[in-house]
């Protein structure tokens, strides 16, 4: 630590510009993951945040809310199976919300409508408003994000293509399906909007997308295997079996895989580059009597050092940043996420400067001396 | 226990392709407390091998170097660094200062190497660096300092552990005569009132005054060429 704090202070210049590159690079990341969290937030956020364990799917529909037709006579049924502690149908189907009879481009919004029991534990808890009601079945109650899009408690609001007409009565929060508001609507009403083409239930008595289930310990096959032409899965797959929702976030997840692993190569090159320039000096030191772990340690703690301070700044930035984002950004920060992050990189620092540790237990204090024979 | 520095029957040899080149040849030597030996020769006749086994920096290929009681050979690698740091101050040829510490803290650094620093080794490092008439420039960087104040930083640096042994390497090379005749006066000053044995290579022979015994390296051997009774020196 002596070594490398009084290195740090005499050289200033040269540390800065290696902190400089280090924040930028702890800078993008925080960012990305920060971008890669906000969008899978807005793509699922309804499923992360439902208490539902498992999700039963038609057999063969990979997953997918939209590929799935179930009769909601399952339902009964699936709650009587061992370890099943409740089962609630649920139907999904995207929308658009009409404001009055306006026919402005931005008075048409994109809404995910999910069709639940009232009651059920389904239903997030609203935080403004009333819960659904069975006995006023066009009554939903929609996300937050729908106040930014002009929609106010009590609204009424026509769907594009549809003659019926839905009122507001509740406000919940963080509540995104598809990247779109969802929107809860009582399962009976959501069944007269899904299925207005005649035929489009295939004759399906009480159509319904999925079964979700609540109970620890589920054994999927087993539920597969009693509810015939079923496939009962994770609520996790069934987030990953959300149409984009994958391909979204193995793109974010690869540029942040490409982005740890080239700046482990910078940063490693970098400690190499300064750790070679100090050869003569680790000479005379071992020369005088130091050992091995002296000078690693002093390598070692001047990397951590120029991390966390880099790391610190980084994440500062990104609050920063986070603060003076546009409102519709996908972005969410979690304290969790950061600090994953900051370990991962503070480890890829480390282990980076290895190469130069190895290097300098190498080097013959013989040289030192000005002429190794 | 032997103190002072025994060198006896050291070769060193080195493999040249079928070759066996032999950089020392049968080197026998003994420094005791409070000598100062000087060793010169030109250039190539092993004086650096010498030095490097004498400090613990080379194995002897055979013979036995025995260093205030350490067998030499007998030691691992840590136990030589060790060594190092706890029996020998080396003064260097090119002084060979940290760039980035200031005058105190090459003295405090070596005290780190064996562990914490206490208040007592600092006040010992400001104490030895006020008698070596370096008082005014604890604070001052190497690149502040002349030829002759690295060398004596150096010297102090040597001092700080209070080694039984002190290994100079060409300690006047970059300085001029009167610096040159400063620094080594300050080496035998040490050399005699804190009893290190101490030898110095050069090639310096305005600087042989100073020293107790001169030796000669000529081709990897060694020979007594004088012995310093009166001050000055007959060889």
């Amino acid at each position: 630590m002596f070594l490398a704090l009084k290195e740090l202070m005499h050289s200033k210049m040269k540390f800065l510009m290696i902190v400089i590159i280090f924040v930028l690079v702890a800078w993008l990341v925080f960012i990305l993951s920060g971008l890669g969290n906000g969008l899978s937030t807005l793509a699922a956020s309804t499923f992360q945040n439902m208490k539902a364990d498992y999700v039963v799917f038609e057999q063969g529909a990979q997953s997918t809310m939209g590929k799935s037709l179930i009769s909601d006579e399952l339902v009964a049924q699936a709650e009587k199976l061992s370890n099943v502690t409740a089962a609630s149908p649920m139907g999904s189907t995207m929308a658009t919300a009409l404001k009055g009879n306006s026919t402005k481009n931005e008075d048409k919004v994109d809404i995910a409508m999910l069709g639940i029991l009232p009651g059920s534990f389904l239903e997030p808890t609203v935080i403004e408003g009333e819960g659904l009601s069975i006995a006023n079945p066009t009554g939903v109650i929609v996300n937050k994000t729908m106040k930014d899009e002009g929609f106010k408690l009590g609204d009424t609001f026509q769907l594009d293509g549809s003659t019926q007409a839905l009122t507001i009565i509740g406000f919940v929060d963080n509540q995104t399906y598809n990247h779109l508001s969802a929107v809860f609507v009582p399962m009976s009403e959501w069944r007269k909007i899904a299925f207005a083409a005649p035929g489009s239930d295939k004759g399906i008595a009480g159509p319904i997308n999925a079964i979700m289930l609540q109970g620890k310990h589920i054994d999927p096959t087993y539920i597969s295997s009693k509810l015939s032409n079923t496939d009962a899965v994770t609520r996790g797959a069934a987030i990953h079996g959300m149409p984009g929702y994958k391909e979204e976030n193995g793109s974010i997840m690869m540029m942040l895989g490409f982005l740890l692993a080239i700046s482990a190569f910078v940063l490693g090159v970098f400690f190499y580059v300064i750790t070679m320039q100090k050869t003569n000096q680790f000479g005379v030191m071992k020369a005088i009597g130091a050992r091995n772990g002296f000078l690693s340690t002093a390598i070692v703690s001047q990397v951590v050092v120029l991390s966390l301070t880099s790391i610190v700044i980084g994440v500062l930035l990104t609050y920063g940043t986070a603060a003076i984002m546009p409102k519709g950004m996908p972005f969410k920060l979690e304290t969790n996420l950061v600090i994953e992050y900051s370990v991962i990189l503070l480890v890829i620092a480390v282990l980076s400067s290895l190469v130069s540790v190895r290097k300098i237990t190498m080097i013959d204090p013989l040289k030192a001396l000005g002429r190794a024979e | 226990m032997t103190t002072g520095l025994h060198i006896s029957n050291v070769t060193k040899y080195y493999a040249e392709g079928r070759n066996r080149i032999s950089a020392l040849e049968k080197v026998s030597i003994s420094v005791e407390p409070g000598e100062l030996v000087a060793v010169v020769g030109p250039s190539g006749s092993g004086k650096s091998t010498f030095l490097s086994i004498a400090g613990a920096l080379l194995k002897a290929s055979e013979g036995e170097v025995n260093l205030n009681g350490h067998l030499l050979s007998k030691l691992s690698e840590k136990e030589l660094s060790n060594v190092r740091l706890k029996e020998i101050g080396f003064i260097m040829q090119s002084s060979n200062l940290v760039p980035y510490l200031n005058v105190l803290d090459q003295l405090l650094l070596v005290k780190k190497m064996s562990g914490k620093v206490r208040s007592k080794d600092r006040m010992f490092a400001v104490k030895l660096l006020e008698e070596i008439g370096l008082g005014s420039k604890l604070k001052s960087y190497p690149e502040e300092l002349s030829g002759g104040e690295k060398q004596r930083t150096a010297i102090a640096r040597a001092l700080i552990n209070n080694p039984n042994v002190i290994l100079a390497d060409e300690p006047t090379a970059s300085l001029d005569t009167k610096r040159a005749h400063e620094v080594v006066s300050l080496i035998a000053n040490e050399v005699k009132s804190r009893r290190k044995a101490a030898i110095m290579v050069t090639h310096d022979e305005r600087m042989l005054e100073y020293c107790d015994k001169v030796y000669r390296m000529e081709d990897g051997r060694l020979s007594l060429a004088g012995t310093n009774v009166s001050g000055c020196v007959d060889c």
